[in-house]
């Protein structure tokens, strides 16, 4: 008797421990909406949906290398590189062209990242974190030696912009059309780390990059694969934040590496490597901007706001390491 | 007062872990001054039981005794102050720090400074024999030097009682005989001793009583003298083995494998052939050069100029990628760090060498993976409530079998296995010697290195020994002399 009500505690705890992000997320929104009626209003909720971009797609660029065992910093000075390649393409190359050229520079600045981190042996994080931070300022510095530090606008293009703008503010019924294009991109991703041999192959790193090495995996191709995937993911991150702004700058990317990886982490992935997926940095990037959003709806401070997010990104990592006791 | 002659007692301990009796009312009286061995098969519960009494668990009931003092609640720093030192298989020490300082680790200010620090080092040093310089690198110190800094940490703590758990693991032969000495001097001062062991001839050796125990219970405790090796190998497992080793196979044909004039720093013309069906042990001490051997074979590591011929043909080995396409397969030296993924399930660390193999357009077929894991599980008789458990928490043994499974569903030409029998336990030992045996029977071929002598020389058909570098000597393991070939191993 005692011991299947212990049982039922056990599985009742596992329940909450497995979902405990969605629970959160439930919980804001209920309190939330309670102290502060207008937060569950249609155009808050719009407002939100709006101001999300580019955080998720550089939380899913990120989610990659994290499960890989590494982490990516650069992604500042990809997206504001991007973002200053994006605009200023669109006259020479028209808007398609310049967002494929966009996006293409992404991966392929996040595969250079990869190949001087293989190159040069860097195999410990810290080692990881500086390179991928110097990258960042190297990336950013050319974006400012170009523009001269000035912001760059869409709006001044004398060709058109209307992919631009159908992805800052267009929306399909209620849904933003940008949303729809990251689904789509988020449940391709989905779809390529589960089941393809070169996704699988990103988890098997980050478990234990040594084992994989030696059942025959090449590691340091999958390594440069994840970086430059962060890349991509950065450089569609800087068209969602142009089409969104409708400006560029050369240091636009600013601050997006801590978020993402406060989204990735509160997600459940561990920093550990190996373990999660990007659905679960989905629900951390809804956690993260929910919480942002009802601080300022119940009037926070950014400074407070700010407080906030440490304390959680603190939570995630402390729980994920009880979790592993 | 008969307890005062016991350092320890142990009454009744129990500790639960989630779904497992891990400790089942386990009690045992440790006298002062003797060597006292603890024996069992991974899982039985040694370690948990050590962990409680350093303080690292806490017992769910049961009552300690300490030095005539009951011990409730502990932590690992109470547990050295109260003199009960503990000396795990990988040391507990500061790789980037010197000797003496290791020995006072945070005890600086109570020595007498870096001075007094060093001088009560070479004292504590001196007491048992080592001549190592307080002011080296502990982190350039041999695996038995590290060992002789954690028995003096032990002593400037005044330790009552030692507890080594697998001492022997990274010891070569002289090292371990140095260490004997070491624990008769030990024993000899009045402190007990507790060896954790899975080789049971140190146990006999050195100990004066053991304890042998099997799932979290003591099945028996006696003085050494009045146990055979075949009794104690019979509580260990519960059941009666008639030999540690099987039969030898004698299926040796033409030769499958031959490497040529394979040199790096450290490898000097190493040149040697396989033949198919064979097993062949390489011999050596830790760190001659045995595993820079199959690595540099394998691909693991960059080395150049060296030939791979198998069946007459040239391959190019530069990467475990390509090894794999030649039909190798390795099972490493260390198995927590370079052969499975532990917190990963038991599946994804059967199949991932397959992976490739199940993938069409890139896609993965998870039904077949599936099937893979659940047929290595089969095969091998892998103990593990499912494939999805997580293979960390698989004992040593099934984590091996894990490993080879791994491998057997490639049907290697040739199999590599470095240390396969390592911290794994006798029941499990025997089913790997029989899948060695199965994979030669098949026509593949086994290149075995082991540091456990007995274990190479019964299951080789041909034994290579290797010093500093060189292949020293070859023999036939059938008709040469241990002394024989040891001789040629220690060079």
């Amino acid at each position: 008797m005692s011991e299947l009500s212990i049982k039922k505690n056990k599985s009742v705890a596992r329940v909450i421990s497995h979902n405990l992000v969605l629970i959160v997320i439930v919980l804001l929104i209920v309190v939330t909406a309670i102290v502060e009626p207008k937060f569950a209003s249609a155009s808050n909720l719009t407002n939100v949906l709006r101001q999300l971009w580019p955080l998720p797609f550089v939380a899913l660029g990120m989610s990659f290398v994290i499960i890989g065992g590494f982490i990516d910093l650069s992604v500042v000075g990809i997206i504001s590189l991007c973002s200053v390649v994006a605009v200023s393409l669109i006259d020479p190359l028209g808007q398609v062209g310049a967002i494929l050229c966009a996006i293409l520079v992404g991966g392929l600045l996040g595969y250079i990242n990869g190949t001087i981190l293989t190159t040069c042996g860097a195999m410990i994080q810290a080692e990881v974190l500086f390179i991928t931070y110097g990258m960042s300022s190297i990336y950013m510095a050319l974006g400012l030696i170009f523009t001269n530090a000035e912001t760059l606008r869409i709006a001044r293009a004398t060709k058109p912009i209307t992919i631009f703008t159908a992805l800052g503010s267009g929306t399909v019924g209620v849904i933003p059309i940008v949303l729809i294009v990251f689904i789509v991109i988020l449940l391709a991703m989905y779809f390529f780390h589960t089941k393809t041999l070169a996704g699988r192959s990103i988890s098997l790193m980050g478990g234990n990059k040594d084992a994989a090495f030696l059942a025959g995996y090449n590691v340091k191709r999958t390594m440069r694969m994840v970086y430059a995937i962060s890349g991509l993911m950065s450089g569609m991150a800087a068209i969602s934040l142009v089409a969104r702004t409708t400006t560029a700058t050369a240091t636009c990317g600013t601050g997006f590496e801590t978020e993402a990886i406060l989204c990735v982490v509160v997600g459940g992935t561990s920093l550990k490597g190996g373990k999660g997926n990007v659905i679960r940095t989905m629900l951390g990037v809804v956690l993260i901007t929910l919480l942002g959003n009802c601080m300022n709806m119940l009037g926070l401070s950014t400074y407070m706001q700010t407080v906030m997010r440490g304390a959680v990104l603190v939570v995630a990592i402390w729980l994920d390491n009880r979790k592993g006791q | 007062m008969a307890a005062s002659d016991n350092i320890l007692v142990v009454k009744d301990v129990c500790k639960y872990f989630p779904g497992v009796k891990a400790l089942d009312h386990v009690s045992l009286e440790v006298p002062r001054g003797v060597v006292y061995g603890i024996v069992g098969e991974n899982g039985a519960g040694k370690s948990t039981l050590m962990k409680i009494l350093s303080g690292v668990y806490e017992k769910d009931a049961g009552a300690v005794v300490f030095d005539g003092k009951t011990i409730e609640k502990t932590s690992p720093i109470d547990a050295l102050r109260r003199g009960l030192s503990i000396i795990y298989q990988e040391f507990n020490l500061v790789n980037t720090m010197t000797v003496g300082e290791n020995i006072f680790l945070g005890r600086f200010k109570e020595s007498g400074g870096m001075r007094g620090t060093h001088q009560k080092a070479r004292a504590l040093l001196d007491s048992i024999g080592s001549k190592i310089d307080t002011y080296a690198m502990v982190g350039d110190l041999s695996a038995s030097e590290m060992q002789m800094v954690e028995i003096a940490k032990a002593l400037s703590f005044d330790s009552k009682l030692i507890i080594m758990d697998e001492p022997s693991s990274s010891l070569t032969s002289e090292e371990l005989r140095k260490l004997g000495v070491i624990i008769n001097q030990l024993r000899d001062r009045g402190i007990a001793i507790i060896y954790i062991s899975h080789k049971l001839d140190e146990i006999f050796e050195y100990c004066n009583i053991v304890t042998i125990m099997r799932d979290g219970h003591v099945i028996d405790t006696k003085p050494v003298e009045e146990l055979t090796r075949a009794e104690m190998i019979a509580k260990m497992i519960g059941r009666e083995i008639e030999n540690e080793y099987p039969p030898r196979t004698h299926c040796v044909g033409d030769v499958l494998l031959e490497v040529r004039n394979l040199n790096t720093r450290k490898l000097h013309d190493i040149s040697f052939k396989l033949h198919k069906g064979e097993i062949l042990g390489l011999v050596g001490l830790v760190g001659a050069g045995r595993t820079e051997i199959i690595r540099a074979l394998y691909g693991a590591d960059k080395v150049s100029g060296h030939e791979v011929r198998i069946n007459g043909e040239v391959v190019r080995i530069r990467s475990p990628k390509q090894a794999k396409r030649a039909g190798l397969g390795l099972v490493p030296e260390d198995r927590k760090r370079q052969g499975l993924i532990t917190s990963f399930t038991v599946q994804s660390n059967i199949t991932m060498a397959a992976l490739d193999r199940l993938t069409r357009f890139g896609v993965v077929n998870s039904a077949s993976e599936k099937d893979i894991a659940q047929r290595q599980i089969k095969a091998l008789a892998v103990k593990t409530p499912s494939a999805q458990a997580t293979v960390g928490n698989l004992s040593g043994g099934n984590q091996q079998k894990c490993i080879v499974g791994r491998w057997m569903e490639l049907n290697p030409k040739i199999l590599i296995l470095d240390e396969p029998t390592r911290g794994i336990d006798v029941g499990a030992k025997y089913e790997i010697y029989v899948l060695m045996n199965r994979i030669v029977e098949e026509g593949g071929a086994v290149i075995m290195i082991s540091s456990e002598l007995p274990e190479v020389l019964n299951m080789s058909n041909r034994v290579l020994t290797i010093c500093e570098g060189r292949i020293t000597g070859e023999f036939n393991p059938e008709q040469a002399s241990t002394s024989e070939i040891m001789d040629k191993a220690i060079g």
